[in-house]
């Protein structure tokens, strides 16, 4: 099932450097992309039907053409490599093990879009990647495929990193931007929105690593070659991060439209140690809940997931077993959010801690019926209230749970704390 | 006149100004949109959340009041339920961790928690888990005391500091519902504004020391002023209030928005210049350090005049047009020459490109537009031939030491008309006590040439003559404000088309 395409170079020792990467193809379409127009390359990207790989999933090709033509001022490009969303874990792997690759697609994107200016926005837990991805770029400077002539072509193009403090909402894309600028990173308002004035005022793209990585295959092959992969409206291939009570977990790239539980069994190779399945977590701690039997209809793409009331997001998978207690788990999805909300709009900042001592009371043991209607509500008045979705990425999962869950969260107000201890056993 | 447009409020036309926001466009018709975040001096930031509405057709169906244009056509929804919902919902969000401490808060009775609270909740709490708690009682530096449990996070304080003073001060630290004001470690306030930032604050987290526990609001009366601490001439709030067996008394001045002459704000020294009406007045004539009445003070005055070789009349800068020419034509009366020598008013480089001015005269152009002459040789040399001075409040110890005053008055005899008991008129020989500037109505000009009117605020106990009125008592001519009003006219040409009732209180640009 699986594929390599984002991937190919992963199991190549030393792939992420140059000097290996160039022998396995990097850099190769970079001749080609100068002989195209931008607009020719935008098209090529529209028509491979590549969406936005964050987790929205806008397609790629027509959020660039959303940049207002003329308008005097720089573009610029911002790749959010700011993978924070729990259980997320596939940029990382593009940043150690193919940086080239994603460099590659900057020099795509930036042509297409006639910008010069990169800033690349990583994680600031990302310690390790961060030096690999600088000692890329450094490479890339000294080779020539960054700099005042990119690869010798009359186009300057100069790529900055910028690193994170520890915020989960600097990965919002205006969040991100208020970052770079070196502003308390808490997300503006939309409209305007970014790609009429984004950084600094100015027309700006704002696109997810993978989303960028995938770029030098599209304009290689053709996005004929990439829509093989896929379905008609979620094409091409992802980067999927199989975590939680599997017996193979970890990062399989995978080509769009796959039955979840068929990957979750022949990939991931089955629920860990011959336990029940109870629910699975899509796309990262954000998306909604499904249930076994929900788990048994979708398929592994952006279509499905909205038919099954959930959401693709970051193709974080979470196989949650027969042992879940998900009241708690839901007390540690509140807890995060709670703890990344900016603390700008009133409903996050104030109701996120509300539903947060509301939980820890049920855990305890001494929460009631109406508490748990309470959490119902409150995520009902906070979700879609505030400038960004950080609030819904909370409320939206724990609604889920609560519906989907119920009975657990009422034994708990009937069982009292003994609940918590009978499910750990 | 701003071009006007049509839309609909719940269904119902309305027209309103176009090119602003709806909180304000609707605002101006009288239909409310409740913010706490939004104010028309620092922008729209859109966190409180209080603000969104509906719109009908077109556009997303939840917006922002406070960034969204008025436009032609549109269709607000105010009272769906669902919009009623979210005020409701977000004010219970904004009320989990306050500390509800309304009885022992200053903002209460002028708090938009409450007042909102009143209007769109009105339920009982549902908060049944610990609330967070944080600072109180900080110590923000220029009378300003922070209390972190009580503020919504709007952020008007530190959008004041950045945008309007450019002082930066303040700033929101951290995150979630740990987020708080906070200033730097020992970088208090540092501004000449900034007790602006508790008008401000729409809850009282930002509270002013100099009126904190002073006064209930609801016990106070409010009265419209100019304040006379500079040529700026900003206009203010008269907060007073006489308690039982009391004089009335100010206990506060706050601004009072005039678009062209000092928008939404005042600086805290015209803020605490309330002070000096309360403090250290002359309520008594006094002749030779012995307490008259003013009868006999007058009486006392005339002879002076028929005894003195030669007088000289001084006025304030600070005085009303009104008093002005009051005293100009007493002067001609008494065939004395008149001098508003006041360089003592003036200090260099105090001024800022703000709002305040390095005059600290509240009317020098007046003076100008009576012709009365200002420069110190003309004064001297007067008052060297004169044997009397009558001064009209004209701080002149803001100009000459005390050997030097000593030296100017040696062999004269000096009465003083003034509401303050000050050492420069301890030195006369007789005083007369007359309105300070909060108990006349009057009309003075600013440092832009903008001409404003104000009214009588406060009524003491012995309530004091207006200064045009011991004019009048002395011989002046013009008796009565008509007369006075006559004369300027005659003098200030641009005052023609005007009468004090037609001057619009936003003021009236001369040219």
């Amino acid at each position: 099932m699986e594929v390599k395409i984002l991937s190919a170079k992963f199991d190549i020792e030393d792939g992420h450097k140059l000097e290996i990467a160039k022998q396995h193809g990097a850099y190769a379409t970079i001749d080609k992309l100068f002989s195209m127009k931008p607009e020719e390359v935008i098209e090529e990207v529209r028509n491979s039907g590549l969406r936005g790989r964050g987790g929205a999933g806008f397609p790629a090709g027509v959020k660039w053409g959303f940049l207002p033509k003329g308008t005097g001022k720089p573009v610029y490009l911002a790749v959010n490599s700011d993978e924070s969303e729990p259980a997320t874990f596939k940029d990382r792997y593009i940043l150690v093990k193919d940086p080239h690759m994603m460099i590659e697609g900057i020099i795509i994107c930036s042509y297409a879009i006639g910008s010069h200016d990169t800033y690349i926005y990583i994680r600031g837990e990302y310690t390790s990647q961060v030096k690999a991805l600088q000692a890329a770029i450094d490479e890339a400077y000294e080779a020539g495929y960054l700099g005042d002539k990119v690869a010798g072509h009359d186009f300057k193009l100069e790529v900055t990193v910028h690193r994170g403090a520890g915020a989960y909402v600097c990965g919002e894309e205006t969040g991100l931007l208020e970052s770079i600028e070196g502003k308390k990173g808490q997300p503006r308002a939309k409209p305007p929105f970014p790609a009429v004035a984004g950084l600094y005022g100015c027309p700006t793209i704002i696109n997810n690593v993978q989303s960028i990585a995938s770029l030098p295959f599209i304009l290689e092959k053709g996005a004929e070659a990439y829509k093989v992969y896929g379905t008609e409206k979620s094409s091409g291939t992802h980067l999927f991060g199989i975590s939680g009570h599997v017996e193979k977990p970890g990062m399989y790239e995978l080509p769009l439209g796959l039955p979840l539980l068929e990957v979750v069994e022949k990939v991931a190779g089955g629920v860990w140690k011959g336990r029940k399945l109870k629910g699975v977590i899509p796309g990262g701690s954000s998306t909604p809940v499904l249930t076994p039997e929900e788990a048994k209809t979708v398929t592994l793409d952006y279509e499905s997931m909205a038919e099954h009331k959930t959401m693709f997001g970051s193709g974080g998978i979470v196989v949650l077993d027969e042992t879940v207690d998900m009241v708690k788990l839901v007390e540690n999805l509140i807890y995060f959010y709670h703890h990344e909300s900016c603390g700008q709009c009133t409903p996050c900042r104030e109701g996120l801690g509300w539903m947060l001592k509301i939980i820890k009371k049920v855990v305890r043991g001494e929460g009631e019926i109406s508490d748990i209607d309470l959490l119902s509500e409150l995520c009902d008045n906070i979700e879609m209230k505030t400038v960004c979705v950080l609030s819904a990425a909370c409320t939206m999962p724990v609604r889920s749970y609560l519906t989907k869950f119920r009975h657990e969260f009422d034994a708990y107000v009937s069982e009292g704390a003994s609940t918590a201890e009978a499910n750990q056993e | 006149m701003a071009e006007m447009i049509k839309l609909f409020v719940n269904g119902n036309e309305v027209e309103v100004e176009a090119g602003k926001n709806l909180i304000d466009a609707i605002g101006a018709v009288g239909i409310e949109i409740p913010h706490l975040c939004y104010h028309p001096a620092l922008g729209a930031d859109g966190n409180c959340r209080m603000c969104l509405v509906g719109l009908e057709e077109g556009g997303p169906p939840l917006v922002p009041a406070c960034k969204t244009p008025a436009a032609e056509g549109m269709k607000v929804l105010l009272d769906a339920d669902h919009i009623k919902k979210i005020q409701h919902d977000v004010l219970e969000f904004q009320l989990i961790n306050h500390p509800v401490d309304c009885p022992v808060c200053d903002q209460a009775g002028e708090c938009s928690l409450q007042d909102y609270y009143m209007t769109y909740d009105g339920q009982k709490s549902r908060m049944t888990v610990p609330q967070v708690t944080k600072s109180k009682k900080m110590d923000f530096g220029c009378g300003v005391v922070h209390d972190q449990e009580r503020c919504v996070l709007c952020g008007r304080c530190v959008r004041f500091c950045r945008q309007i003073t450019r002082t930066g001060e303040l700033g929101i630290v951290n995150r979630t519902d740990t987020a708080r004001v906070a200033i730097f470690p020992g970088r208090p306030l540092d501004n000449r504004y900034a007790v602006n930032v508790v008008d401000l604050c729409p809850v009282g987290a930002m509270t002013s020391a100099d009126f904190r526990f002073k006064q209930r609001v609801w016990f106070m009366k409010k009265e419209r002023g100019v304040c006379h601490g500079c040529s700026r001439g900003c206009n203010i709030t008269i907060d007073h209030n006489r308690e039982k067996d009391q004089d009335d008394l100010i206990y506060r001045f706050r601004p009072l928005f005039n678009e062209q002459v000092n928008g939404y704000f005042i600086c805290d020294e015209g803020r605490l210049s309330y002070r000096d009406e309360n403090e250290n007045r002359l309520t008594e004539a006094r002749l030779s350090k012995t307490t008259i009445s003013l009868d006999r003070a007058v009486t006392a005055s005339l002879k002076e005049f028929k005894r003195a070789e030669g007088i000289v009349i001084l006025i304030s800068p600070d005085c009303s047009l009104e008093q002005m020419v009051s005293i100009k034509s007493l002067a001609e009366e008494l065939g004395a020459p008149l001098s508003g020598f006041s360089d003592g008013y003036i200090k260099k480089g105090d001024g800022d490109d703000y709002l305040i001015q390095d005059d600290k005269a509240a009317n020098r152009a007046g003076l100008t537009a009576l012709n009365i002459d200002s420069s110190q040789s003309a004064f001297e040399e007067a008052l060297a031939k004169a044997g009397l001075l009558i001064n009209f409040n004209n701080d002149l110890s803001l100009f000459y030491d005390e050997s030097s005053l000593k030296k100017l008055f040696k062999e004269k005899r000096v009465i003083g008309v003034t509401s303050r008991d000050t050492k420069l008129f301890q030195m006369a020989n007789l005083v007369i006590p007359v309105a300070s500037f909060t108990e006349y109505s009057g009309s003075i000009i600013n440092c832009d040439n903008i001409l404003q009117t104000f009214n009588r605020a406060i009524t003491k106990n012995d309530a004091p003559l207006d200064m045009s009125e011991v004019a009048a008592l002395l011989g002046g001519p013009l008796k009565t404000n008509g007369d006075r009003y006559d004369k300027l006219k005659k003098i200030v040409v641009s005052l023609n088309d005007f009468n004090p009732d037609t001057i619009p209180a936003t003021g009236l640009k001369l040219t």
